[in-house]
């Protein structure tokens, strides 16, 4: 799986590439407008990553010639502006999701990943981790080829650390991935704690082994270690 | 209003000129009349009431006992000789002596005929008059609505003017020096307006995404460092803090963000929303939070609350509100919800305010220290309220903190 990330800040997409590298993508940088024009134009790519506000360009110019030459890539907008109207002429031109800077690597990740299934094969696949097996358009889950029940936020969750494996989450993020960033409370850190303790407990009680560890202090990550 | 009064006045001063000379004219000639009548006695001594004035009616009367020689004139209503009719007469009395007897004789002129005169030339007045008010009014009219059209025009595209909007004001060039300075004036007040208000959206734009981006990167930097396997827990503890304060950083650049745009009035896309509606809605975005804290939501929504409004200011604002009755709750508390014709109240069981209510929608004033909340949330709600001539008032009854919006209702005249 080949990753376009067009980002001017070089330490940014050094982390963006890190971390996606990790995940077992291939990755390429581009960090001025024409390097990003020149790549998209000669390389196909399965999801771009692009940054709105670059140095000699703006971001929406490479969307709109993505559109044009390969309307299979995914795109992802990361952009300093919250505007609504950022928002909707980025997804009116053809972007598939926006994120607002400043964002969590693991959302950007598990977006990527979302994205791409959701491209390659329309969302009509399981996702399988050990015994855990997933029906992503029934949104079902089997652990151990039982049927398990979760509840929407749950179902999240599970999702989120299946697409961040071996991956410290913190809470943050996780609370952020679950309600949006419009709860900025102390209570959603609680929310976190409490539907995580449900999901470990439902999937002990089908068999399943305990993935999640929790870290001291900053979150928590499913492992198999 | 001034000429109608001058033009009643000298209507009347005519009215009375002209009877007074209808009058003088009748009464010299009652005088003459009176002449030729005493030189008739003086010459026969003797009156028969058929003698040869035709027109006057004489009346002789022999009077005993005192008398005076006073001439006196009077008005008199009498029948009239030739129809049924009343008319009114001028009187002329006198006394003399006929046939060495005392008599009373009155002489009288029918004045039929000058009242017609009269009203003749008050109703030939009284048109005249109307007819040149009129005119001189319409001559104003127009004549001012000529000499002020520059300023009505200027109005006029003032009032279209929006500084939002690209296009600068444009003023059509006037003759007269005051309009034409006018306009000058406010060219330059509108160009001011207009560079400030894009100095300022650009200064907004450029913060938060130069601020945003290196907050971006640490953001991005701790997430891989806290990856390492081998940390320390006073690592972990320094990372944690590091990650907080750049996420609150983060949410403070914003919140002030969305403050000055706010203020800068650059929300300038509005619908026609209910807020009541919006509520419902907003209401199952924090189903989980409040089966969570167990919160009793109670609704009271009698009416919707139209208003003309930005959709992302609308839900900005609710959403702050909620926020804040939710995290100021405790748990098993109780979340009103209020809604009568352009008011919204929403209220939440909470501890006793420490801080002034007055202070409340005042930046950075937060009531717990909780690192979470960066104190701008009612700051942001309160500026929106101000945008959109909003009342926004805070009260406390009995534990319960109620915030309330209500619409400034404009009269149908207004």
């Amino acid at each position: 799986m080949k990753i376009l990330v067009v980002e001017d800040e070089k330490g940014l997409a050094e982390s963006i590439v890190d971390y996606l590298t990790k995940e077992g993508f291939i990755c390429e940088v581009a960090n001025t407008f024409w390097q990003a024009d020149e790549k998209v134009s000669l390389y196909q790519y399965d999801c771009t990553i692009v940054d709105l506000t670059l140095p000699d360009g703006d971001g929406f110019g490479i969307i709109q010639t993505l559109k044009k030459i390969a309307s299979t890539t995914g795109i992802i907008i990361i952009s300093a502006r919250n505007t609504l109207e950022d928002k909707i002429k980025g997804l009116e031109i053809g972007s598939d999701d926006y994120m607002t800077k400043p964002f969590h690597l693991s959302e950007l990740n598990a977006r990527v990943k979302s994205l791409i299934r959701r491209r390659n094969f329309g969302g009509n696949n399981d996702m399988i981790w050990r015994e855990i097996r997933v029906q992503l358009q029934a949104r079902n889950v089997f652990v151990s080829e039982k049927e398990t029940l979760l509840s929407r936020k749950e179902y999240d969750l599970l999702l989120y650390f299946l697409s961040n494996i071996d991956v410290v989450l913190t809470k943050e993020s996780i609370a952020e991935h679950l309600w949006g960033d419009h709860m900025d409370s102390a209570d959603s850190l609680d929310m976190v704690y409490s539907h995580i303790k449900n999901l470990r407990r439902k999937i002990l009680e089908k068999g399943g082994k305990d993935y999640i560890q929790s870290i001291y202090g900053i979150g928590y990550k499913f492992t198999a270690a | 209003m001034a000429s109608l009064v001058i033009y009643l006045a000298v209507g009347i001063a005519f009215y009375w000129i002209i009877k007074y000379m209808i009058y003088d004219e009748i009464e010299t000639r009652l005088k003459v009349e009176m002449q030729d009548f005493e030189s008739f006695i003086r010459s026969h001594d003797t009156w028969n009431n058929n003698s040869y004035f035709v027109e006057n009616k004489i009346e002789v009367m022999p009077v005993s006992g005192e008398y005076n020689h006073a001439v006196v004139f009077k008005d008199t209503l009498l029948q009239n000789r030739y129809d049924e009719g009343i008319g009114p007469f001028r009187q002329l009395t006198f006394y003399t002596i006929i046939g060495g007897v005392p008599h009373r004789v009155s002489i009288r002129k029918s004045m039929i005929e000058s009242y017609k005169l009269i009203e003749a030339i008050s109703a030939a007045m009284v048109t005249f008059l109307c007819l040149l008010m009129i005119s001189m009014f319409m001559f104003q009219r127009r004549l001012s609505g000529k000499l002020w059209k520059p300023f009505y025009d200027t109005l006029s595209i003032i009032k279209e003017f929006d500084l939002t909007k690209k296009e600068k004001l444009q003023l059509p060039q006037s003759e007269v020096t005051e309009f034409s300075e006018l306009d000058d004036v406010l060219k330059k007040m509108a160009d001011k307006m207009q560079h400030d208000y894009k100095s300022l959206k650009e200064f907004t734009e450029n913060a938060s995404h130069e601020i945003q981006t290196p907050l971006a990167l640490i953001n991005a930097r701790v997430e891989q460092f806290i990856q390492s396997r081998d940390l320390s827990e006073s690592h972990t503890y320094w990372i944690e803090e590091i990650y907080h304060a750049s996420r609150r950083m983060s949410r403070l650049n914003q919140g002030l963000l969305l403050l000055a745009k706010i203020e800068n009035q650059q929300f300038t896309d509005t619908e026609d929303l209910d807020l009541v509606d919006l509520l419902k809605n907003k209401l199952s975005d924090f189903e989980d939070i409040l089966t969570h804290k167990q919160i009793d939501v109670k609704m009271d929504l009698r009416s919707s609350f139209q208003i003309d409004m930005s959709p992302s200011l609308a839900d900005i604002l609710l959403n702050n509100i909620l926020s804040n009755a939710i995290r100021h709750n405790y748990a098993n508390g109780q979340l009103f919800l209020e809604s009568d014709e352009n008011f919204l109240k929403i209220g939440n069981t909470g501890n006793e305010l420490k801080a002034d209510p007055e202070r409340l929608f005042e930046r950075f004033k937060k009531e717990s220290a909780g690192a979470e909340s960066v104190g701008l949330g009612l700051a942001i709600v309160k500026q929106i309220c101000d945008n959109y001539a909003l009342e926004i008032e805070y009260t406390y009854h009995e534990t319960i903190h109620s915030i309330g919006i209500r619409q400034e209702v404009k009269g149908l005249t207004g």
